[in-house]
């Protein structure tokens, strides 16, 4: 039972001191989550401290490999609408 | 002694103006003289200082206990310059390294901010910690933060403790209604909150923070970013509130939104003010409160005069190598303070004087006009139109010459001259000089000279290295002597009749 930053990780350290359980730590080429020391938060908080800082969607998954914070649940931008964006750009 | 002037008022204004009953050299006037010290060599809240004084910024704070829809946190490029952006964030110590060896190099580097990348009050020991050092280590160097505000109740006491004589604080309103429209959420006691619960928790925190540095005679300005449609209207009312509890400066920003920048605001198609509109803005302000024009919304690890950015010159590789006797820069340091504030000191003087004399000359019934100046620092006109990469700009009016802003000349994405809608560099620079009627510079080439007379902006290179303001105000005289001033433009502002 543990979760997992993955390559999306920015490195902004928010998660780092917020976790009760001291289990996320500093690395390259992005923070990790020590998956032995890791409880989900369970006992400490009703909700994971780092998936609750953490400003990238979908940088943090949990214990099922699933994205606790999906496609625009952070930013409020619609996916489809930043899907748009991103080939308007691409365009250029 | 002579004020500062933060925000020029029309230099000889005579009773109110529509917008600034009370004039900004009666605010400055009430600042007890130990503030108006700090204030005025300081080249972010000084617009004259702003000509001789750098600052830096070190990215010591990546961590963020909010969201803001102008900012996306994914993003690092060096080609970018706006605040929240940065190319390598550094350990306290990197960032104390690097600082003194600014202040080596650049000796007129007064001021050391953390601005982020993302809040400051978010990482209180990677801070605090910086700027524990530094206040001992190089006690000549003014230390600033900026802050959300959101963790700045619990900051005070620690923020009192260093050599810290400026907070900003990032205010975008004072109503939830409209915070949830800025902020999608924020981390607070342990949870995400999300909404207008979120922007009123943030907006009390704001609000408390601004209060408690002001008891503790920290000085406070204000930064508000002009988002139109969300908060344009509103932001009078911030000012308005935000002077009345004791801050000492206002500095309203336009809205930075390229699509390409993946900001909430960018990708969802929110546009930022036009120059026009801003100045309205900092104009309706400006009656109640000193307005901060000649920001230039710095990137969050920039370095050197505002408008410049060094930071290739000290990445850390190289400040590595750099061996820094850091006594003796401050002695050179001292000497070099000195020499500029005597010259600030007589062109403060020589400007109170040209104010005086145009007070006495027949008064001009003429309209104002807006120039644009090409400059590269010492308050003169020194830089060919070609090189500059932003404009000052002026306007000139029968009661004076007041600086108005700044507009960059070349895109944020960094000189693809086809990048986008195929407009070249020069064409885009016109644009941005929109509304400006003339533009002084040390020289302009041919194409730029016709291209320039083509959109009705007269080129003029006679007034090199002359002083900006006394510059001004002779091609205001000249254009009203040529009878260019009896009618209106077909482009002017409205605001400016």
């Amino acid at each position: 039972m543990a979760v997992k930053i993955i390559e999306s990780c920015v490195n902004c350290y928010a998660c780092e001191p917020v976790c009760p359980s001291k289990a996320i730590y500093e690395a390259k080429p992005h923070f990790l989550v020590n998956s032995k020391k890791c409880t989900e938060c369970e006992g400490d908080f009703p909700v994971y401290q780092c998936a609750s800082i953490c400003p990238i969607e979908g940088a943090i998954l949990n214990s099922l490999g699933e994205e606790i914070n999906p496609p625009g649940s952070l930013t409020g931008i619609p996916p489809e609408r930043m899907a748009e964006a991103m080939a308007e750009m691409q365009g250029h | 002694m002579e004020l500062p002037v933060l925000n020029d008022a029309p230099a000889a204004k005579g009773g109110c103006s529509t917008s600034s009953c009370g004039s900004t050299d009666n605010q400055m006037d009430s600042l007890p003289d130990s503030i108006r010290e700090k204030v005025q060599n300081h080249p972010c809240y000084s617009e004259d200082a702003h000509h001789y004084f750098a600052r830096m910024h070190v990215a010591v704070a990546p961590a963020c206990n909010i969201q803001c829809h102008y900012c996306n946190r994914k993003y690092d490029c060096s080609n970018e310059s706006r605040p929240g952006v940065v190319s390598e964030v550094l350990t306290p110590d990197q960032a104390v390294k690097k600082t003194m060896a600014v202040a080596a190099t650049i000796p007129q580097m007064t001021v050391l901010g953390i601005a982020g990348p993302g809040d400051p009050l978010a990482n209180p020991e990677r801070t605090f910690e910086t700027f524990r050092r530094l206040s001992e280590e190089a006690p000549d160097i003014k230390l600033c933060v900026s802050t959300n505000g959101l963790a700045l109740p619990d900051s005070v006491e620690e923020l009192s403790k260093h050599n810290i004589d400026h907070v900003t604080i990032t205010i975008n309103c004072v109503d939830p209604e409209i915070g949830a429209k800025i902020y999608p959420w924020i981390f607070w006691n342990n949870k995400r909150i999300k909404g207008k619960k979120g922007a009123k928790i943030l907006i009390e925190q704001q609000q408390k923070g601004l209060e408690m540095l002001i008891a503790k005679g920290i000085l406070v300005k204000v930064n508000s970013v002009m988002i139109p449609g969300v908060n344009d209207q509103h932001l009078a009312e911030v000012s308005k509130i935000v002077k009345s509890k004791g801050a000492f400066l206002h500095n309203v920003m336009p809205l930075i939104s390229e699509p390409e920048h993946g900001t909430f605001y960018g990708v969802m198609g929110q546009r930022g003010p036009t120059p026009d509109e801003l100045q309205d803005l900092q104009d309706s302000c400006s009656g109640d409160m000193n307005m901060m024009r000649h920001c230039r919304q710095c990137r969050a690890d920039a370095v050197g005069l505002l408008g410049e950015d060094r930071g290739d010159e000290f990445t850390l590789d190289k400040i590595e190598e750099m061996e820094i006797d850091y006594s003796a820069a401050m002695e050179k340091r001292k000497v070099i303070h000195g020499a500029i504030q005597a010259e600030m000191a007589s062109k403060r003087l020589e400007k109170a004087q040209k104010a005086q004399q145009i007070k006495e000359e027949p008064k001009l019934t003429t309209r104002p006009v807006l120039m644009a100046v090409a400059t590269s620092g010492q308050g003169v006109i020194n830089m060919h139109f070609g090189h500059a990469k932003e404009f000052l700009i002026y306007e000139a009016s029968p009661d004076g010459v007041r600086f108005i802003s700044h507009r960059k000349a070349d895109q944020y994405c960094g000189g693809d001259s086809t990048c986008g809608d195929g407009e070249s560099v020069l064409q885009l620079t016109i644009r941005a000089l929109a509304g400006c009627e003339a533009v002084l510079c040390s020289k302009v080439g041919y194409e730029p000279w016709e291209m320039l007379e083509a959109a009705g902006i007269a080129p003029n290179g006679e007034h090199a290295m002359e002083p900006i303001e006394e510059a001004v105000m002779a091609v205001y005289k000249q254009m009203a002597a040529a009878g260019k001033l009896d009618e209106k433009p077909e482009a002017v502002r409205a605001s400016a009749a």
